[in-house]
């Protein structure tokens, strides 16, 4: 792949991601959260407003207070210039991973130097399947995996793999135990843009559980499945979150003095059987290497987004992903996953890890509802 | 006193967090009040340790516990806690104080002597003592506290017994009297019953002379437990559980305490200590922790594989329990007096303990009570007889019973000298009088505001009567629809009265109706062995014109040109709730359980229950909402056109029924302007109220359009209802139903937010949907389940 134009990531920023229903962002509305931690990064970044082309907002339900085009209603919100244009974008878990590909591809095309790309979600405020489901009735007899549940594709994987209870256990617990050693270390302090509401600052992840064992969750009755492995502690808690990334050439950060944290190298999506949607990073990731010219030995850095265990250990066993080299700060399943603004938080962590961990090279990839999946390679620069 | 100058109470504190303490404050909480609840501070609490957690504590209980002694979860924010010793101020700034502690004279005088300090002066006090005499317990008191202060007892669980018995002296401040009679009567829906200062006052001075009384007879006679409770039961009109079973109930360790107390109170001629002392047997029990049910078990218990087992009185030993077939029990289907008279040892054990409890009560007065409606309201309320003991007595015959004891050369209690083989109620003009003890009849007083079916009966005809129903003439132009089928079922002669009553009462110049009865509940719902027998013939038309029929009728009364006010208490199911879903307005006794639970039987409602709760979820939200003009689309749904589906779907899909009224308002099945009523008794008289307020100018409803999603919505549901078959909560069944259910929600024919879909087409879908699932095997087994053995199926 020939690319003319280096783009990089230049800043990654999210807000603390907490618990659906019950954490402290679950009475926040998202596009007020998304919008306070726009103006975080616009503020610590020290941009001007006015040379951001366009606002793309990744969201998975876009209706009620994320619908109305919120991307352009959060450019209002976080008080950024008028002339910076919004538009909103919807790959479920893939939304915010799209609007840095989008970016990068409208960059490409010479269409202005720097976007903010973010992504935000409140599964508090608005449920999983929309306020009003309407899945289409023909589709939906002849193709009924088209709409399946997501715990289900989850128990299909582990089937299809041989994936075991104690298997996917494990690989939970060592998600929180990284999570919570790398917020202990103080790693999330650079990344989290505190949060207003009520008076009060909201500024710590609220999924975390260092204390989560193989005992404690082995404890869980299957979430989807009677029969299944499958269980509320091995699959990424309903969360409320965003994440943003500023994107933009490496001549726009220069100028602006920043660091950036890594370039885009290759990007790719692809689909897959909508039952296994959680196979979907293979596919995506082998394309992006080929596009890379790279190969998985090649990267020093993973993030997967861990949507289930069961799902990311199918990923891990086809990719060969070596694990000392995955999701170091925790994934999802620790850190929770807000639908759309999981590709931002994973892609920015990946450029941020690249640059920490001195690596040469950084994957991040996720799996995608519906069956698909998407993945991004980075380079240090 | 007039109603309006009593002044209200508004804040109450009950100072003692146990059982009986618990639950009084929960029934408070219940009517809407708030109530401060106190206990002691726990021994050995660190300074900065939590000095409410008794009170605490038992918050938390109330809201595990089954039967609920809260009405609704929220109920329970209205209780706050607190402890004696920082918060007696809290408690003395109440309207009024009911102390509940454990029964110690010592504890509690202390405890009034504390709390008269911080008492405000109209602020009243009451204990709710079931063995100490007032006279004892303000011996100590000053004469203002001693005007403010009476005895309140409530019967366990105060949300379900209707008695409160209340001890009030001729120097009690009669306004005080006043404010916590109305408070009780209207607020906690209690029939305040009044007692005499006497040892266990009226309910537990018989109800534990008549249970050490078949304890003690049974083993005299030899009479095993479940002989036993198999003739003092339902035959004679005592609880089911009959009194052994109710004495496990209760706990057998509250046995002892209430014996010693009453016996070291009564007198020493008083015939209560012919019975002897508690069983040796009894002693041991509570000892080896058998207390009851609340225990290991009592006279019966169940071993680890639910085998039930009773109790053999002369060792102590368990046996299989053997369910036997007794015919003294049998006899009581012609009258009370064959049980009685039964030529068997079940007989003379039944006549012993009946007509020694009978005697017994009939010597007590004037000594308990000013009258016998006092005593056998108490005993009817108090102790869920069915009967008081002087309504037995007339059952039995006066002149019958006192012949009987004559020939036995027992004594007769002056009482029913005074009877001389009259009756002690008689019927007198239409209007139901007592005997008083002056030999002469007197009516039956009855509170202002309280009208009842039961007496109208007594003076007239029904307008329109046929075997199922009648419709009454209730004054002031509005009329009562009763239910009286077996349970209060409905089948087509319930619908043929409906269509009549709809015609009649405009045409006779009548104004309103109210839907009500007397019955333990409103309505189990339609007929199910009628329905059941059509579909085992194959006659689905039939099933079909009796659906319509009802569907039609209900809604006659929807739009009839009259108000229609539903007035239920107890169980209102399937057919019965769809009747009050279609009134104008509902006036619900607290205890109301409503609920369409037609799935539990493989079917969906078919009279209307699914485009009712339609209505109310969708279209009447959407009437309150106005779009803006030349903004929103004219076929504007707020919410869209599922979100009052899913409101809707899991209440029928589930069978969902509230535990209480109040539950049913937080729910879809009562709307804002229905109202709960407290005490049952107010029930016909606040609904007559609600159809008189409402018949000035009244205009009935218009019809409801729908707008709705289709097979996308039906699609959306079977998606939702697959991951609970795969999670195993539903089954596949129950997936079906489901299904069925959403087309008819949904509109699957035709539904499309840009199609109006009417009321009736729901109703044909309601129809079709029902015998579609009718004609399924599971729903028949589910069917013959039900009509077997009372329980719903999973399968």
């Amino acid at each position: 792949m020939s690319q003319t134009k280096s783009i990089v990531i230049a800043a990654y920023k999210r807000t603390p991601f907490t618990r659906a229903y019950k954490g402290d962002l679950s009475k926040v509305r998202s596009d007020d959260f998304g919008a306070q931690l726009i103006r975080g990064l616009v503020d610590q970044t020290k941009i001007d407003p006015e040379t951001i082309e366009d606002l793309l907002v990744g969201n998975a339900f876009p209706e009620a207070e994320q619908g109305f085009n919120v991307a352009r209603l959060m450019v209002f919100l976080a008080g950024l210039s008028n002339s910076t244009a919004g538009a909103t974008v919807n790959r479920f878990c893939g939304s915010s991973m799209t609007t840095i590909h989008q970016a990068a591809g409208n960059i490409a095309m010479g269409a202005g130097e720097a976007y903010i790309c973010a992504g935000i979600e409140s599964m508090s405020h608005v449920p999983m399947t929309g306020f009003n489901p309407m899945p289409n009735p023909e589709l939906m007899e002849r193709m009924p995996q088209a709409y399946i549940g997501m715990g289900e594709t989850a128990e299909n994987l582990a089937k299809k793999y041989k994936i075991d209870r104690t298997a996917q256990d494990g690989f939970a617990v060592a998600s929180h135990q990284k999570a919570a050693k790398a917020q202990d270390d103080g790693k999330f302090k650079d990344e989290i843009v505190a949060i207003k509401h009520g008076g009060k600052e909201i500024k710590e992840d609220g999924c975390i559980r260092g204390d989560s064992s193989l005992e404690s969750l082995s404890t869980l009755d299957p979430a989807f499945d009677k029969n299944g492995t499958v269980t509320a502690g091995t699959s990424s808690p309903l969360t409320d979150g965003a994440s943003a990334v500023l994107v933009c050439t490496e001549e726009y950060a220069k100028k602006n003095n920043l660091e950036p944290l890594a370039r885009i190298r290759s990007i790719a999506v692809s689909g897959c059987l909508p039952e296994i949607m959680g196979i979907g990073p293979v596919n995506a990731t082998k394309k992006a290497l080929e596009r890379a010219g790279l190969t998985v030995d090649d990267i020093d850095v993973f993030e997967l987004n861990e949507a289930f265990a069961a799902q990311s250990l199918a990923v891990i066993e086809e990719l060969k992903i070596p694990l000392e080299k995955l999701n170091l700060d925790g994934g999802a399943i620790a850190l929770g996953h807000p639908l759309g603004a999981s590709g931002g938080r994973i892609t920015g962590k990946a450029a941020q890890l690249l640059k920490r961990e001195k690596g040469k090279y950084a994957l991040a990839t996720m799996c995608i509802g519906g069956g698909q999946g998407i993945a991004t390679v980075l380079e240090a620069l | 006193m007039p109603k309006n100058t009593i002044k209200p109470i508004e804040k109450v504190c009950v100072i003692g967090a146990g059982v009986m303490g618990a639950g009084i404050a929960a029934q408070i909480a219940n009517a809407g009040v708030e109530v401060l609840l106190l206990d002691i501070v726990p021994k050995d609490t660190p300074k900065d340790g939590n000095r409410n957690a008794i009170a605490e504590g038992a918050i938390q209980k109330l809201l595990k516990q089954n039967p609920a002694p809260l009405m609704t979860k929220r109920a329970a924010k209205r209780i706050t806690t607190g402890n004696i010793d920082d918060d007696l101020k809290k408690a003395g700034q109440c309207d009024w104080v009911i102390e509940a502690v454990i029964e110690r004279l010592d504890i509690k005088q202390n405890l009034y002597a504390n709390l008269d300090k911080f008492r405000l002066k109209d602020t009243i006090v009451s204990s709710n003592t079931s063995t100490i005499p007032m006279d004892e317990l303000i011996a100590k008191s000053k004469a203002p506290f001693k005007k403010k202060f009476m005895i309140t007892h409530f019967f366990n669980p105060p949300r379900y017994m209707r008695l409160l018995e209340l001890v009030t002296k001729n120097d009690t401040d009669p306004e005080a009297v006043e404010r916590i009679r109305h408070f009780c009567d209207y607020r906690l829906g209690k029939t305040v019953v009044e007692c005499n200062d006497t040892p266990g006052f009226i309910a537990n001075r018989i109800g534990t002379y008549w249970l050490h009384c078949a304890v003690t007879e049974a083993i005299k006679q030899d009479i095993d437990v479940e002989t036993a409770d198999a003739v003092l039961s339902k035959p004679v009109g005592f609880p089911r559980t009959g009194v052994f079973g109710l004495m496990d109930m209760v706990g057998l360790d509250l046995m002892p305490h209430v014996l010693s107390s009453l016996s070291n109170a009564l007198d020493k001629d008083d015939p209560f200590h012919a019975l002897g002392d508690a069983p040796k047997l009894l002693e041991k029990m509570i000892e080896d922790g058998y207390t009851g049910r609340k225990g290991k078990g009592g006279f019966y218990r169940l071993t680890k594989d639910k085998t039930k087992q009773a109790l053999n009185l002369n060792d102590g030993s368990y046996f299989d329990a053997k369910r036997p077939k007794v015919d003294a029990a049998k006899a009581g289907k012609k009258g009370m007096r064959d049980v009685l008279t039964h030529d068997s040892a079940a007989g003379k054990y039944a006549w012993t303990v009946i007509s020694k409890t009978l005697s017994y009560a009939a010597s007590l007065l004037p000594e308990i009570a000013d009258t016998i409606v006092e005593v056998d309201d108490a005993m009817k309320l108090g102790y869920n007889w069915k009967y008081g003991p002087f309504e037995m007595l007339d059952k039995l015959g006066t002149e019958w019973f006192s012949e009987k004891l004559r020939a036995e050369n027992r004594p007769l209690p002056p009482l029913l000298g005074i009877a001389n083989g009259q009756p002690f109620y008689k019927n007198i003009k239409g209007v139901r009088h007592y005997l008083g003890g002056n030999g002469e009849y007197h009516p039956v007083p009855r509170p202002e505001g309280v009208l009842l079916l039961e007496d109208i009966k007594r003076t007239q005809k029904p307008l329109l009567r046929n075997k199922s129903a009648s419709l009454w003439d209730i004054g002031d132009g509005i009329t009562c629809l009763e239910f009286h089928s077996k349970m209060n079922s409905l089948n087509p002669l319930t619908m043929c009265l409906i269509n009549k009553a709809v015609k009649y009462i405009p045409e006779h110049g009548y104004k309103g109706m109210v839907i009500y009865n007397e019955g333990a509940h409103f309505s189990v719902g339609a007929n199910l062995a009628l329905l059941y027998g059509a579909a085992k013939l194959h006659i689905w038309p039939f099933i079909n014109w009796f659906l319509n029929y009802g569907q039609q009728s209900y809604n006659k009364l929807k739009y009839a040109n009259f108000p229609v006010v539903g007035a239920p208490s107890g169980m209102a199911l399937g057919g019965g709730c769809e009747v009050l879903l279609h009134c104008d307005g509902i006036e619900a006794h607290a205890e109301t359980y409503m609920g369409l639970v037609e799935a539990g039987v493989g079917i969906i409602p078919g009279w209307g229950g699914c485009k009712e709760l339609l209505e109310r979820a969708q279209v009447k939200q959407n009437a309150r909402i106005k779009p803006l003009k030349g903004w929103v689309a004219p076929n504007f749904v707020p919410g869209g056109p599922m979100a009052g589906v899913l409101e809707v779907f899991p209440k029928i899909a589930m069978a969902e029924v509230p535990k209480s009224a109040f539950e049913a308002q937080e729910s879809l099945f009562l709307r804002k302007a229905d109202r709960v009523v407290m005490n049952k008794d107010r029930l016909l008289f606040q609904a007559k109220e609600r159809a008189l307020l409402m018949a000035e100018g009244y205009t009935p409803p218009k019809p409801p359009v729908f707008r709705l999603a289709g097979q996308s919505g039906v699609a959306a549901i079977k998606l939702g209802v697959s991951d609970y078959v795969k999670k195993g909560v539903a089954s596949e069944h129950d997936a079906y139903i489901g299904e069925v259910l959403a087309g008819v929600l949904c509109d699957g024919k035709r539904g499309d937010i840009n199609h109006e879909t009417t009321e009736q087409d729901i109703l044909d879908y309601e129809r079709a949907g029902l015998i579609k699932l009718a004609k399924t095997k599971k729903t028949k087994a589910r069917v013959v389940h039900m009509l077997k053995k009372g329980k719903p199926l999973r399968n």
